[in-house]
Parts: C-alpha cells; structure tokens; sequence
C-alpha cells in the first residue's frame, strides 16, 4: 500500500505539525473513551447493587412535599386494609426502622433497624444460618437477620454468630440469619436495615401510636406491579378521605433501574456533547492542515498528474492522509481514555465494588472508530478533493 | 499518417480567455514528428512555446485543431483519458527535477508503474533496472537529497522511461544544471535517441537544441522555421 507507506512518510516528516494536529483527537477521544469506561464501571456496581433488591416488592410513602406530614402517614390499619382490599398485594408491613445502639459483648455499633418477613426485601444470600420463616413473623418473636456490615462491627472475630443474641435498645434479639457480604454493592446499605427483625415484632415494640409512617407491599405478580401501585395509592387517599394536598409515592426496583438509567442517559448526552465538540474543534484541525499540504505540495501534486496518476489516485493519496492522522489522533486519544479510565477503576471504583470492572474494550475500539471515520470523512474529503481537482499546468508552475 | 509517424498536430489553436480578453497563444499550428526523431522546439517567452508543450503533454487540450498521439486522436479526451495518455505514452522530465523528497531513487523511478498498477515486486524490478540503464544502478536506495543534481535528473529520465513511452518529453532538461552536467545529460538524450527513442526538448538555450536533429522555432503562436540545427560555431538567428 504505497499510498499508506507515502502518507507515513509525510506525517513524520512534519512530526511536530502532526503532533498539534492530532492533538484536539487526542484531548477528544481520551475525554469520551475515559467517561465511557466509568460509566460503564458505574453501570456494573449500581446494576450489583440492584440485583439483591426484591424485585416483588414496593415501597408506598407520603411525598416529601405536602402540608402535613402526620394526616399523610400510613398507619397500621391502612396496611391492614389495603392487604384485604387491593388484589395481588399478599403482604404488607411497616416500612422503614430505628437507628439503635446495637451491642455484642463489648462490641457496639449505631446500626439501622427495621423491620422485614419471610418475602426478605434484601435478597443478599446467607453467609449463616437462615432467613424468617412465617411462623417467626405469626409468632412475632425476638429473631433476628443481621448484614454483613452488622456482622463485621459486632462479631470483629468471625465465626458463626447463629444463636447468639444482640441487644437492640431495650430488646435481646437471637441472631438466626447472617447474610453474605455484597458481591458489587454501592447502594446496597440503603436498602433496608442491618438488623432487620419479622415486622409483627417491630410492629409489637416500635409502633404504638399505630401509626408506620411508610409501607412496604409485596405482590403476587410483579409484571402487574404499576396498576398495584395506582391501585394502593388510590386505596390509602381514599382512607384518608381525600384530603387536600396529601400526596403519595411509591418506590419499587424497576423504578430504581429506571431513575439510575436515566442518570446514565443524561450522561450519555453529555459526553455525546462533549465528543461532538471535540470532534467539531479537532475536525477544524486536521482540515486545515490537510488544505495547508496540499497547498504546499502543489507541485508535488501537479508531478504526479503530469507523470499520469488519475484524479482518484490524487483523492486516496490525500484521503488515507487524513484518514492516517485521525486514526492515529484516535488511537492514541482511546490508549490514553483506557489509560485513565483503568486507573480510576483500580483507585476509586475498585472501593466502591471490591472488584475491579473489566475493561470495555469493544465498546472504546467502536467509539474510535466512529470518530476517525465521522472526523476523516466530514474534515478529510474537502481537502483531497481540492488535490485532486489542481489542474496540472497551474499546480507545476506553482512555486 | 503512416506508421512511423508518432505526433501529427494538424491546425491547432490554443486560445485563453482572459475576462473579456482573448489571448491566442496557439495560431494555427501544424507539424508531424516521426517515431526515433529528436526534436527542439525554441522560442523566446510568450511565444507559444510552453503551451505547444503542455498540449503535446496532454496536460491541455487544443481550442481548435487535432492532435494525434502514437496512433490515437487525443483532441476531444476527457481528464481520466488525458491521464491514461499521460501515463502509458508520454515520459516527462522537468527542469526542476521534480523528484518526490524523502523518497528513494527506485521509489521515485516506479511511481509512474504504481498509478499504472503494477505490482510492487515487479515494479521495483523495472525501476532497478532503468535506473541501471540511465548509470545509476548503485544509487536505487539514495534519496534525492543524497544525489547531486546530474544524478537526480537522472532518475528523473530514468521515472519518464519506466513506462516505455512512445514520446520523452523534456522541458528545459539543463536548466537547473551547470554546463558539464548539462553535457553529461545531453549525452545521454543523445543516447536514448540512437537506441530509438522519441523525444522532444522544450529549450530557449540554443546550445541545448543544437543536440537535436531539428529544430522546431515558434514565434507568436506559429511555427516560423523547421529544419535541422545549424552548424556549431554559426551566428545563431536573432530569435
């Protein structure tokens, strides 16, 4: 490919110009390559996150905005009615818990407590022991399942905790469940308490104004969960005798997975913005140095007419040019987001998952390729068009 | 037109239109050079000289007038003709040189075969072996700025030989060169043109057309005289 081994040629021969062309690719390339490989490092331990989340289950709260909280609340007996009322809702329970000083020997932590059934919220699996049963929650006994976290603060030695007891405020509770630390896990603490207890207990000690501030439902065919959702929204105002102002919300996994998703789509715009700046500023670039070669050589290219090369001969020549200084801005610019993207992953993302996330290699090699063939088709064709249009006569006088 | 007859140039005029200025360069021009001949064509700036080259180089076409090339009417070819005519007929040599920079002698020599789409083993094979025949066999890997101007006028010839053209086309050959160097080329012409080859020198140097076997002298856009050079050492014609 004598057109490849000519174009090399000129490039480094011009090495500094090539240099500070390619640079703007190189800025470009490396910013888009370098935001992609974390959002896909972010996509992995958010999705690992959400994957030991139940995904029968939904959240129903008053909204944040509203006049009075109190006249909004979920009390016992809503949850109650809701559970005889709405069809597919099979359990419902109070939602949400205590923070406590929770105690072991001589081990202490602040932990969060709240309250769960044998439809466990946190789906993580077990290190030790077993998850509730029914019969704990229709006995409403002093058991409990504690997370990883709560384990490592309470039980710094290891071992098997099963059987033995914690106490939790005023109450002793008999350890019976451990469950296994989170695999890839940013959000997973967020999703129920560390010391969770069956909820007809927690209803028993902790609510005595009857009233459970949220609730938490679990259905019997979660692809109906939405009309579930509308249904129980529409059950608790009606309760509530309508009152003006009063507002609910309802949380479930789907709508986790799509908010995260949203946030990634929001962020795929920008770098979309960010490389199609990039690529603009760059394009301009590479554009203008291609006109100022092929003005210089003019000559050159006036010699190769005259000697007999065709007009299509003059475009390639000009066109693998441009193409070869993209690809190497491209390259270089892919290497170097690779480079800072492994490096974020191994310092920062690898403390948020405990794992490090591979490396999206595909994904980067497409990206490049789509910005040198988009940069080298929209900046490079001009330019080796105009080589290709010299008239032979005026571009040997050229001097 | 008989089969020994490489260029026949029949009543060609060459006019340019400068704005509402006609410029007419080419008057009415009309002359046959035969296949070995070695021809000059002279003639002092503005008259018509270089233009008369470029249409005999197919790098322009004639306003009016035929032009026919090794057997083949080229008056009325589009632009990707004129290049094939280029390319498979003629072999240029400029007084610049005109070498591409940073590129080796064999290299150079075989540019002409890679636009011809010769493969590249057996292009390298030829440029070798032309650049041997033009004296220069030892010198395939020097670049341009390695070889002195003798040298690179050399490969020059040797990249408008490699084609086999019907026609070697030079224009003011000796210009860039200093006076033995321009002898040890001219030699070589001489040489090319004993073993057969056509060529044609575009000069306003008349010790350089004094090598050629006849002179071509244009004036005002005509042909004024056509005939053999005169003796070394007699009062050149006031041009």
């Amino acid at each position: 490919m004598i057109y490849l081994e000519e174009a090399l040629r000129v490039l480094f021969a011009n090495k500094i110009r090539t240099l500070l062309t390619i640079t703007g690719l190189i800025i470009g390339v490396g910013a888009v390559i370098a935001i992609q490989v974390l959002g896909a490092s972010m996509a992995t331990s958010v999705n690992g996150a959400l994957g030991s989340l139940a995904d029968d289950s939904f959240i129903l709260a008053p909204s944040q905005v509203q006049g009075d909280f109190r006249k909004a609340a979920v009390k016992i007996a809503d949850i109650a009615t809701i559970l005889q009322t709405v069809p597919n809702v099979v359990q419902g329970l109070p939602a949400g818990g205590r923070s406590l000083l929770v105690s072991h020997e001589h081990n202490q932590a602040r932990l969060f407590l709240s309250a769960d059934s044998d439809r466990p919220f946190n789906q993580s699996p077990l290190r030790y022991g077993r998850k509730f049963t029914p019969d704990d929650v229709a006995a409403a006994t002093n058991v409990c399942v504690i997370t990883d976290r709560a384990y490592k603060r309470l039980f710094p030695k290891g071992g098997d905790p099963t059987g033995q007891s914690l106490y939790a405020g005023l109450h002793r509770y008999v350890i019976i469940g451990t469950l296994a630390p989170p695999k890839q896990g940013l959000l997973n603490a967020q999703f129920g308490g560390d010391v969770t207890i069956p909820y007809t207990t927690y209803t028993d000690q902790y609510i005595h104004d009857g009233i459970a501030g949220a609730a938490r439902f679990v259905v019997n065919d979660p692809s109906t969960m939405s009309a579930t959702e509308i249904a129980v929204m529409n059950a608790i105002k009606h309760l509530h005798g309508n009152p003006k102002g009063v507002q609910y919300q309802t949380f479930d996994k789907a709508q986790f997975t799509q908010g995260i998703n949203q946030i990634f789509n929001v962020l795929t715009i920008i770098v979309a913005l960010i490389g199609a700046v990039s690529l603009l500023v760059a394009g301009i670039g590479v554009m203008n140095i291609m006109l100022v070669s092929v003005t210089e050589r003019t000559r050159e290219i006036g010699v190769r007419k005259a000697i007999g090369a065709r007009r299509s001969q003059v475009l390639a020549q000009f066109f693998i040019e441009a193409l070869l200084l993209c690809g190497l801005g491209c390259a270089i610019g892919m290497l170097i987001g690779l480079g800072i993207g492994s490096f974020v992953n191994h310092t920062a993302i690898v403390k948020l998952n405990g794992t490090v996330p591979p490396l999206p290699w595909v994904e980067a090699v497409v990206t490049t390729g789509i910005f040198m063939i988009v940069v080298t088709l929209a900046f490079g064709t001009y330019p080796a068009f105009r080589a290709a249009s010299l008239d032979p006569i005026e571009a040997l006088r050229y001097e | 037109m008989n089969n020994d007859t490489v260029i026949d140039v029949r009543d060609v005029t060459k006019t340019y239109r400068n704005g509402s200025l006609e410029v007419r360069a080419l008057d009415g021009v009309s002359f046959t050079i035969a296949r070995g001949e070695y021809v000059a064509i002279m003639g002092p700036s503005g008259s018509g000289k270089s233009t008369l080259m470029n249409v005999l180089g197919c790098l322009d076409r004639a306003t009016t007038g035929t032009y026919s090339l090794d057997g083949a009417d080229v008056s009325g070819l589009d632009d990707n003709a004129l290049a094939e005519i280029r390319l498979k007929k003629l072999g240029f040599i400029f007084q610049g040189f005109n070498l591409l920079a940073r590129t080796d002698a064999i290299k150079n020599v075989a540019l002409p075969l890679f636009y011809a789409g010769v493969p590249a083993k057996a292009r390298n094979a030829a440029a070798a072996e032309q650049l041997a025949e033009v004296g220069l066999g030892d010198r395939g890997h020097h670049k341009p700025n390695e070889l002195s101007g003798g040298q690179q006028q050399r490969v020059a010839i040797a990249r408008a030989l490699v084609n086999n053209p019907a026609v070697l086309l030079a224009d003011e050959p000796t210009g860039n060169l200093d006076s033995k160097t321009s002898v040890d080329i001219l030699a070589l012409f001489e040489s090319l043109n004993v073993r057969g080859r056509t060529i044609i020198v575009v000069t306003h140097d008349a010790e350089v057309a004094s090598h050629a076997r006849r002179i071509l002298r244009v004036r005002d856009g005509l042909i004024v005289s056509d005939g053999p050079p005169q003796r070394r050492g007699e009062a050149e014609l006031p041009a």
